[in-house]
């Protein structure tokens, strides 16, 4: 691929001419320079939220579970929303790591890197959510399968939540490690830079002593593409996995098969519309708007109206399945949703998930960054309400109407959410200045075929066949290098 | 008892406590009757006035003055009658947290007296009171005006209630009760007369005035929602129909299935159901003579240690109720008259919200029906909850970890999770946060911490107790040998619990019965508890 | 006059573009002159053919590990919940793991995953000895940046001479020459 021709027809994914150089100083800046004001300002915010968020946490593991809003009918709420949300979020980065790559969708190199640190630390959001909503959190551990005490009792491999467990804990380790591959080579892009001992030390730590050389990127390409394929199956599995959480339950709106799909589209829409909202801020802040160009927010945008008419088409399924299956608690838990008391929240849900979308058949809008920016957040927004509209509805309006509740929540749910948002700021922002937020020695790869390569020193001019020195022809010569060593 | 504090009512109506006079009439005595005195009448002396003059007689002109005398109550004025809650009556026995906690039949509301009165008169101009309540709508407070007493209680709707009239429970407003019962509600005591004429304690009154005032109150209620919205929760049927089918009212559920057939639930399974080779325990619940008097409630957090948690915690919907009373009342609009009338989906659904003026009124104990296929067990992720092989759901309270996620796939939602820590607090200071409250936990049953799920166990120690004791004799456990603390204290013997494995067993022969449905059957999860079908004495071929 | 012979082991060539080297590497080759390794920020593709690699056995580490995950997964769950301690959940049949597997099928498959990638992972960064706080061994530390470096080990290459490398390296376009 690097020395494939230049394509004219397609927009350039690298904007100006550049060298490999320039790619290096400029991915390699904010690492190397100081943040400005606007960082800290909003690192300090983010920080406070997210202490408060770790206050609430500590006062309900130390209070007890009734501090939130939960009731007999709702035991679920935002706590679940929040979770799956996040997750959902966090699956845009596995996508665009794994499945472009097995697409060869070079755009993806640009945002590859950033999206999968935000999957990353989304999952780290989503996870306090499993871990905090337990009313026993100090033996949460006993969902482990591992001998103990008690007979062994062992764990109930039937159960959603235990599938959660290991599905969760699986995509969070792959997705670690195959982000932190990834990083190798590029940290040992920074550590050969550093200038500072502290900053020398770190990157070499850091990048595990990468030298470059041609087997370690032949084994470097395998691994990726091995861990990409892996990681395709993965992020459909997972999210397929958090949605049957509701999808095996009795409970009507949650007992529905068109959870699975339904669920891996919206988090893919979900998560690229964070991904948006996350690099359209970031190619401006750092100046990479070479790298993160208006065709990689288009092509962005397509796969948002492509998910986001996936999750459309989910939501009138659902509505038509409930009424033509003829079943009374069916009818009536849809029904509710759109009439009853939570209807601000589902029509919130469908005005910014099936209908903002749509914009972005519009030319105009899909190369607006502005546009897109907007309808990022509404996006994000209305992700939320769906999955609040899923559990809250279903559960508060189910089979018999004398369990029928409302439910609201206190200030230690929406405190929680907002602390859970304030650390994903805190670590992308501290992500975002001490590691290479584009795969820099990825984007070398396509620079030639998608860019304006230019060139440090003249192309040499020559010809095999002129170069074959007279003092060389009939020697046997040693081994070609490798027929011999590994 | 009463604190004795009369207002200062019409003169010359002072009860008079004459000397003792023959009584008019010696009452029967048998051997053994255990409710005679042994000198008939008891010796205190009984207030007895003059006879009444006029005595009440059915002689039409009486009746039509008496009609007419009703009409003339001045606009806006009430008649008020006050009673006596089924758990608290008078309330000489306020102060035990379980019966402030226990939800009145009706009302279903715990903590507190209000004024019960009718929806019509609700939705009048003079008052628009708020119909709903708990946690849809805050209960606005009135003052009621009653022979110069004036009482200000949060006004509930009550469906049935007939209009110009409203009710309040005595048993409230206590001020030196204990810590459960000072300060809950208000004292209707000074509202009760005693007659002029004939000296009996006078528990109405007329020409009441009710004042709306702009407070507004959270009632703490455990039901918000008070139809069945067109759903066969209760069965009910006349004795014109049972007797010409004794499956009135009970249709069978039936499932499609793929061959074009149709077949009932318990037959249509996935796999082999596992054995049930010894016991298989069930309960029957007979809707037909099940009074919602609440007993069962009771029993059953006496005999489980079930937590009280407090006039809040109830408003937030956290009521700890291991078993509780449904009650629901008819709504005019059903689905027949829904297909009749063709009336939209969304316009039916809202209107069968909406009880009749003149309600029929079904009550149903719903505790863990211990589901064969119970979806709650399939979901937990530590197997807290397990299925015996006697057919019980059983909750390992020291297993859990407290997801919640059976409490939320359980389609009865019976399951109750401990949000606080109950015990040893003193946010919670009732029965379980002191030495002498503690007295009155059953030994048997271990006392719940916090972040834990909690159900009806069947009271299994009472199973594992009678198991033994037959065993020890070397024979099954007998018919009624093991008793439920449910249907132990049920004064109907609604509530019938046994070996469905033994024919002699009463629930067997109730399980066998034309009247036997269990509740959401076609849901397909096996419940072990069944519910009979209720039969209404009228004259009708049906309801 | 004595010429004294200079004869380093290793010559390094510098080149400013990666499709320099690779054809570079062509000429070597077609000179019968090894090239010992070449140090890159990007890989190079169709490097590995010109210079002699062969295939890596990273993805056989993958499927093996894989395999291993799914069997120990089936092992251990068979052993818990039916061989051990079989508990009645739900209903559902528990006397055969044939009879519960659908249930089981997630927790299968995310354990081969889990073990085909950590186990790919680690033999991925054994194989190229990666581990936090090795230090690396590139010959210029803008390999890493910019420069594309072509190792020549002259004791692989004993009867080839510098003078005829040098003069290669120079006329297929590398900047500078390091020797070592």
């Amino acid at each position: 691929m690097a020395h494939a021709p230049s394509n004219n027809l397609r927009e350039p994914l690298i904007l100006g001419e550049k060298s490999y150089h320039d790619i290096t100083v400029d991915i390699c800046r904010p690492i190397e320079t100081r943040a400005n004001k606007l960082w800290y300002v909003v690192f300090g915010l983010s920080f406070i939220t997210m202490l408060w968020g770790i206050g609430l946490i500590a006062y309900t593991v130390g209070t007890g579970l009734g501090v939130w809003g939960l009731n007999k009918s709702v035991e679920w709420a935002w706590d679940i929303t929040n979770f799956v949300w996040w997750i959902g979020i966090g699956h845009a980065g596995t996508l665009i790591s794994a499945i472009l790559l097995l697409f060869r969708q070079r755009w993806r190199m640009s945002i590859n890197r950033a999206a999968e640190a935000m999957t990353i630390f989304a999952v780290i959001c989503a996870a306090i959510y499993p871990v905090f909503h337990m009313g026993r959190v100090w033996v949460g551990y006993w969902v482990l399968p591992l001998p103990n005490q008690f007979g062994s009792l062992w764990a109930n491999f039937n159960s959603p939540l235990l599938w959660d467990v290991f599905a969760i804990s699986t995509y969070f380790s792959v997705s670690l490690v195959f982000w932190y591959i990834g990083l190798i080579p590029d940290f040992a892009t920074v550590r050969d830079r550093a200038i500072t001992p502290a900053a020398k030390k770190a990157y070499t730590l850091l990048s595990f002593g990468w030298t470059g050389n041609a087997k370690a990127w032949a084994r470097f390409e395998e691994v990726s593409l091995v861990l990409a394929g892996l990681s395709t199956p993965l992020v459909l599995s997972v999210h397929t996995i958090v949605s049957m959480d509701f999808a095996t339950s009795v409970i009507p709106g949650w007992h529905t098969t068109i959870f699975p799909p339904y669920f891996v589209a919206g988090a893919i829409f979900s998560g690229f519309a964070m991904v948006l909202t996350l690099m359209l801020i970031v190619r401006k802040v750092l100046g990479l708007e070479a790298y993160i160009t208006v065709a990689h927010v288009e092509a962005m945008n397509k796969i948002i109206i492509l998910t986001g008419s996936i999750v459309g088409v989910a939501y009138l399924t659902e509505l038509f399945m409930s009424w033509y299956s003829g079943v009374e608690y069916e009818q009536y838990a849809f029904l509710n949703r759109a009439t009853g008391p939570y209807w601000w929240a589902y029509w919130s849900m469908m005005t910014c998930n099936v209908v903002t979308p749509q914009l972005f058949w519009f030319p105009k809008i899909r190369k607006s960054l502005v546009a897109t920016f907007i309808i990022s957040i509404f996006v994000n927004i209305g992700m939320w309400f769906e999955r609040f509209v899923i559990i809250v509805t279903s559960l508060h309006r189910d089979y018999l109407p004398s369990s029928w509740m409302m439910f609201h929540p206190s200030f230690v749910d929406i405190g929680i959410f907002v602390g859970s948002i304030g650390l994903f700021f805190v670590m992308f922002l501290l992500f975002a200045r001490t590691f290479p937020v584009i795969a820099l020695n990825e984007l070398k790869t396509i620079l030639k075929a998608t860019g304006k390569y230019k060139r440090t020193s003249p192309q040499p001019e020559y010809k095999i066949e002129d170069l074959i020195l007279e003092s060389r022809k009939g020697k046997s010569g040693a081994a070609i290098h490798g027929e011999e060593h590994h | 008892m009463h604190d004795g504090v009369y207002p200062a009512v019409t003169a010359g109506a002072a009860p008079v406590v004459e000397a003792a006079e023959e009584p008019a009439t010696a009452p029967e005595h048998k051997e053994g009757d255990a409710h005679a005195t042994p000198h008939g009448r008891p010796q205190a002396p009984v207030a007895v006035a003059a006879p009444v003059a006029a005595a009440i007689s059915a002689d039409p002109a009486t009746i039509s003055t008496a009609a007419a005398n009703l009409n003339k109550v001045k606009g806006g004025a009430f008649e008020l009658v006050i009673y006596e809650k089924t758990g608290l009556g008078d309330g000489r026995l306020a102060n035990n947290p379980w019966l402030q906690e226990l939800p009145d039949p009706i009302s279903r509301v715990t903590w507190d007296n209000y004024i019960t009165m009718s929806i019509a008169d609700m939705n009048s101009d003079d008052f628009k009171f708020n119909i709903l309540n708990g946690q849809e709508q805050l209960s606005n407070v009135a003052e009621v005006v009653v022979n110069g007493v004036t009482l200000k209680l949060p006004v509930y709707a009550s469906p049935g209630q007939a209009k110009g009239t409203i009710g309040i429970a005595l048993g409230y407003g206590r001020t030196k009760a204990g810590k459960t019962a000072n300060g809950i509600g208000a004292n209707a005591f000074p509202a009760v007369t005693i007659n002029k004429d004939n000296g009996f304690f006078e528990y109405s009154a007329v020409d009441v005035k009710v004042n709306k005032t702009s407070e507004t109150y959270n009632l703490a209620g455990t039901q918000t929602f008070h139809t069945m919205m067109g759903r066969a929760i209760v069965k009910e049927t006349t004795l014109d129909a049972y007797k010409k089918d004794a499956k009135a009212g009970n249709e069978p559920v039936l499932l499609s299935l793929s061959n074009g057939t149709k077949d009932t639930p318990n037959n249509v399974n996935l796999w082999e159901d596992h054995p049930r080779l010894n016991h298989k325990w069930g309960m029957s619940i007979d809707l037909n003579t099940c009074l919602g008097c609440g007993a069962c409630v009771i029993g059953c957090h006496s005999e489980n240690n079930v937590a009280v948690v407090g006039k809040d915690e109830v408003r937030r919907g956290r009521d700890m109720h291991w078993l509780r009373i449904d009650r629901y009342y008819t709504s005019d609009m059903t689905e027949k008259k829904a297909e009749e009338e063709g009336v939209g989906a969304i316009d039916k659904f809202l209107d069968m919200e909406v009880p009749s003026d003149s309600p029929r009124v079904v009550f149903q104990p719903v505790m863990c029906q211990h589901c064969n296929h119970a979806p709650c067990e399939t979901v937990c992720p530590v197997l807290a909850t397990t299925h015996s092989n006697e057919g019980l759901n059983q909750m390992t309270y020291n297993r859990c970890i407290g997801t919640k996620y059976c409490g939320n796939n359980c389609p009865y939602k019976v399951r109750r999770f401990n949000w606080f820590k109950y015990a040893d607090n003193s946010a919670f200071d009732f029965h379980m946060n002191d030495t002498l409250g503690k007295m009155v936990l059953n030994p048997d049953v271990i006392v719940r911490g916090r972040g834990v799920m909690e159900k009806c166990s069947m009271c299994v120690q009472r199973i594992q107790e009678g198991k033994l004791n037959a065993k020890k004799e070397g024979r099954r456990p007998i018919d009624g040998e093991i008793k439920t603390a449910c249907q132990q204290v049920c004064p109907t013997n609604a509530i019938t619990f046994g070996d469905l494995n033994d024919d002699t067993h009463t629930v067997t022969k109730h399980s066998k019965e034309p009247r036997m449905y269990h509740l959401l059957e076609e849901v397909g999860i096996q419940p072990s508890v069944f519910y009979m079908t209720k039969v209404r004495n009228v004259s009708a071929s049906e309801l | 006059m004595s010429e004294v012979k200079y004869n380093p082991s290793i010559i390094y060539g510098i080149f400013d573009d990666d499709d320099d080297l690779l054809q570079s590497a062509k000429v070597f080759r077609a000179n019968r002159i090894s090239v010992a390794n070449v140090y890159s920020p990007f890989p190079i593709h169709g490097i590995d053919p010109v210079i002699g690699h062969k295939r890596t056995n990273v993805s056989v580490a993958a499927f093996v590990f894989g395999a291993t995950g799914f069997s120990l997964a089936v092992l251990m769950i068979w052993y818990m919940l039916i061989s051990d301690w079989p508990i009645n959940v739900g209903g559902k049949p528990n006397w055969t793991f044939a009879a519960n597997f659908p249930a089981f099928v997630p927790v299968l498959f995310e354990s081969t995953v889990f073990c085909a990638a950590h186990g790919m992972s680690i033999t991925y960064l054994l194989l190229n000895r990666l581990l936090p706080g090795f230090n690396p061994r590139n010959p210029d530390p803008r390999s890493t940046d910019d420069k594309f470096i072509m190792e020549i080990n002259m004791s692989d290459n004993w009867d080839a001479k510098y003078d005829e490398v040098v003069y290669l390296l120079k006329q297929t376009g590398a900047s500078e020459i390091k020797e070592r």
